[in-house]
């Protein structure tokens, strides 16, 4: 293990923060033209820059890069940059990010370190099924497991037959892919007829690129991968390897020495206290070719300063409780998909599929929670499942604070993705 | 003691259908059937001829399904047969009729409410 990252304490971890939050001002003011007016604009003295003067700076959100399209936000000549990737811009331009060589190399690192912290090593056969090219997510961990030393099968996504022919005959003993993805695997093991347990040798899974629940991690763990790891990270910050969960799954360690991590109030832009759930905020350290100051990441979260029980300082944030774009508006009240597979984990016989329908009756929003059941449903006694569907309503509407109304559907009838979920259909004409 | 097999659909055109199409095509033969709906799905509870071959094919298809005991008796000695459960406090869930002159029904007991049938000199199946 590359000791140095792993065993930063609290204070060292503020000092190298606080260097490098200077460096990185001064570094965007001088090579920016877009952060050096957002700088003067705001009166930020970059001479005498103290950690603290962050919160005067203001945010950098998706639509600054995207008013900024292609390039505008890079801080290096162009000529340094070795690489571009692009997020799916589903309404106007994608958002474009840049690398450097050092970016490049930083990024690998980084999911090397990631990898480290779930326990793999250079033993270990790493099969990645996130998608390869303008998604960051595929190289991301490639980069990682290939810096590690370990046996990487860039499988990418898609072709399930074929990734679990290369799982068996590869003797895959790391999964790295979205929970959805892994949960569709799960499955069609089984239609194959392979016993996951038996068969496969499938040791970690590094699952990340959309939120998932404890409830996912049990039936993957029971059932697909003996210890399941949520990874963090978003292309604008390079991609995976922002954060991971160690081996104490209580959170996911911030690679502190590259990111800068605070946790806002997302209407009025305050800065909480940790323990408060906001949005995270982050700036990122060591970035060159396209360094970010307080980036609105649009990720709810919860802020855990403290000291890890697995012995690392790097705090941690709680598992993303939502997108601030997943956030539902029904009947003014917010509504984040995460709570809803919450209620439902907590019941026998239904699985982690689920999907979220909102339309409108007349000037009132309804949301339609459909949830699949599993093989093994009590299906016998109507009134055990008449009574199973109003207690999951009278328990949705007590955590969202709006009623619901549930439709339990069959085994295997919702939709299936290879790469993120499609959980929400929202049928409201504005 | 027979297995019958409780199978959840939801409550949509053509779901009957498919589950009868699976039946046909694995050369399975219902017996008697009888389905309880509420909202938008249903139970469709049956007795078939291949048990273990039904199983299969419904495992195979990613069905919910439960297979639960019942009892049959001759649909002529219904009035006996409910007149000594009710004696013996045994609850009739629910019952629905099957081809040959029979009756199936659910009890809260089976192996009580069987004893007590052919102690009354009643058969069952």
């Amino acid at each position: 293990m590359s000791i140095q990252a792993y065993s930063m304490g609290k204070k060292e971890i503020k000092e190298v923060q606080s260097r490098k939050l200077k460096e990185v001002v001064a570094r965007v003011y001088e090579n920016s033209p877009f952060y050096r007016r957002r700088l003067k604009e705001a009166g930020i003295d970059i001479t005498n820059f103290r950690p603290e003067d962050i919160r005067k700076i203001p945010f950098t959100t998706k639509t600054d890069l995207r008013d900024n399209y292609p390039l505008g936000l890079i801080s290096v000549d162009k000529s340094k940059i070795v690489r571009m990737h692009a997020s799916s811009g589903t309404t106007g331009n994608p958002t474009v990010v840049a690398y450097t060589k050092r970016d490049i190399d930083a990024w690998a690192e980084l999911n090397k370190r990631c990898l480290e912290v779930c326990g793999v090593t250079s033993d270990d056969v790493v099969q990645v099924a996130y998608g390869y090219g303008l998604f960051t997510g595929g190289l991301g961990l490639h980069y990682g497991a290939e810096r590690l030393g370990s046996k990487v099968i860039p499988a990418s996504t898609g072709n399930t037959k074929r990734q679990l022919k290369l799982m068996k005959d590869l003797g895959t003993t790391v999964l790295a892919c979205t929970p959805s993805y892994a949960l569709f695997l799960s499955e069609s093991a089984k239609e194959e007829g392979i016993d996951p347990k038996k068969d496969l040798k499938l040791r970690v899974g590094v699952l990340g690129a959309e939120p998932w629940s404890e409830s996912t991690r049990k039936v993957l763990e029971e059932e697909f991968v003996q210890s399941a790891h949520d990874i963090y990270g978003m292309s604008e910050l390079n991609g995976p390897g922002v954060a991971i969960e160690c081996r104490k799954k209580n959170g996911l360690h911030v690679w502190e020495d590259h990111y800068f991590v605070e946790i806002i109030d997302p209407n009025t832009g305050e800065v909480l206290e940790p323990g408060e759930k906001g949005e995270m905020a982050v700036t990122t350290l060591e970035k060159e070719g396209m360094p970010l100051l307080r980036y609105r990441t649009r990720d709810i979260t919860i802020l855990d300063d403290e000291v890890c029980e697995c012995g690392m300082a790097h705090a941690r944030i709680k598992k993303i409780l939502g997108r601030t774009d997943d956030m539902l508006k029904i009947r003014g009240i917010c509504v984040f998909p995460s709570q809803i597979e919450e209620v439902i984990s907590g019941f026998e016989g239904l699985t982690p599929f689920y999907q979220l329908v909102v339309d409108r009756d007349g000037p009132l929003d309804r949301l339609l929670v459909k949830v699949e059941v599993s093989e093994n449903f009590k299906s016998d006694r109507l009134t055990e499942i008449v009574d199973l569907q109003k207690r999951l309503e009278e328990e949705l509407r007590d955590v969202l604070s709006i009623s619901a109304a549930v439709e339990l559907t069959e085994p295997r009838t919702l939709p299936r993705s290879e790469g993120k979920a499609q959980r929400i259909i929202d049928l409201r004409k504005i | 003691m027979v297995k019958q097999f409780s199978i959840f659909l939801e409550n949509k055109p053509g779901r009957l259908s498919n589950l009868i199409d699976l039946f046909e095509r694995n050369q399975i033969r219902v017996l008697a059937m009888g389905i309880a709906e509420a909202g938008n799905y249903g139970i469709v509870r049956c007795i078939l001829d291949a048990p273990e071959k039904a199983a299969e094919a419904l495992r195979n298809a990613n069905t919910a399904m439960n297979l639960v005991e019942v009892l049959i008796i001759d649909m002529e000695d219904l009035h006996n047969a409910v007149k000594v459960l009710g004696e013996k406090g045994i609850n009739v869930d629910y019952a629905y009729t099957m081809d040959l002159g029979r009756i199936v029904i659910k009890v809260d007991d089976e192996s009580k409410a069987k004893n007590a049938l052919s102690e009354a000199g009643i058969k069952t199946y």
